[in-house]
């Protein structure tokens, strides 16, 4: 099992992990996926609130800004060339 | 400069199981041996487009680091971070549809990017390369699943060493004007194109190791399917899945 780069968030995201492959493997793949009623949402919103505070603490959402920022530059300057 | 490297491949599994190898093959050193170097696996977003019916699923994988020790000893351990620092945080962005039958990925590093930026991007499709112009005019038609899968993948590379920007941010970021200062005054070009170049060797490597990955990841899901190889690696791990 893959771990959270925050070892507090491993249990919460394991569960959503499994949902998750089941979720994928057995509904969106045979085109039964759903938007916000899936039965992972509940889990994931568990998880996201363990491992945002994790990202900060990190300052991984800082690295997160950037390369937004960085790929607005990019496509910029990629289009200008075009 | 930007150095890119396109290559071809074709997987002889349907598209839905490719992309659910995707998906899985950092999940364990059991199922994929070539994942040993990935840390960690956290998704940041995943979301069903409620109009075009595709996933979004962006994820943060933290890998020891690629960088390769050619680029490692061409830079001051302030860059690098000393010797310490080999870890890096990659992003990684994917988009599956289902029912046209294609997932695009596009990985990247978010740190080091003062050095070096790469960035992976995949275009997996049911369709082969040569008939994927008229398959989009008939996507809205049911055919048959191929029993194969193409995906062509590029690897970008692009330093931006002493650059105005990276100076910038650097100082910025760390308080100490002049940190790639060494590096401004003489042959800025000629260094961030040599990181560029050593960097593009090592890709036919990482690609070959990648791609024996998946394949690993794949060969599991035919003989048994997702459910059992999960169930399997979590027996093995002493854990108890899919049980209520």
């Amino acid at each position: 099992m893959s771990a959270s780069l925050a070892p507090e968030c491993n249990e919460v995201k394991e569960r959503y992990d499994t949902c998750f492959l089941k979720w994928y493997s057995e509904k969106y793949l045979r085109g039964n996926g759903k938007t916000d009623d899936n039965e992972c949402a509940s889990m994931f919103k568990e998880y996201q609130k363990c491992l945002q505070v994790a990202l900060k603490d990190r300052k991984i959402d800082k690295l997160l800004d950037e390369a937004r920022e960085d790929s607005k530059d990019y496509d910029t300057i990629h289009l200008k060339r075009k | 400069m930007v150095l890119t490297h396109t290559t071809n491949h074709s997987y002889t599994h349907p598209f839905p199981t490719v992309t659910l190898a995707f998906f899985l093959r950092y999940y364990s050193p059991q199922l994929n041996p070539f994942s040993a170097h990935v840390l960690s696996t956290d998704t940041i977003d995943s979301h069903v487009d409620p109009e075009t019916g595709r996933l979004h699923t962006t994820r943060i994988h933290l890998k020891k680091s690629r960088m390769p020790s050619a680029i490692i000893k061409l830079l001051p351990a302030s860059v690098t971070g000393g010797a310490g620092e080999k870890s890096s945080y990659v992003l990684e962005n994917s988009i599956v549809d289902i029912k046209e039958g294609w997932m695009k990925t596009e990985s990247r590093n978010l740190n080091f990017t003062g050095v070096l930026s790469v960035t992976e991007s995949q275009h997996y499709s049911a369709t082969p390369p040569d008939q994927a112009d008229s398959s989009n005019l008939s996507s809205a038609v049911a055919r048959p699943m191929s029993a194969n899968t193409w995906v062509s993948t590029t690897f970008s590379y692009r330093s931006s060493l002493g650059s105005r920007k990276t100076d910038k941010a650097a100082a910025n970021e760390e308080n100490s004007r002049g940190r790639f200062g060494w590096i401004s005054g003489w042959g800025a070009k000629r260094i961030q194109s040599s990181i560029e170049s050593i960097a593009s060797n090592k890709t036919d490597d990482q690609i070959i190791k990648s791609r024996d990955g998946m394949k690993m990841v794949l060969e599991r899901l035919r003989s048994n399917g997702v459910v059992a190889v999960l169930r399997e690696l979590n027996r093995r791990e002493g854990k108890s899945v899919f049980e209520a």
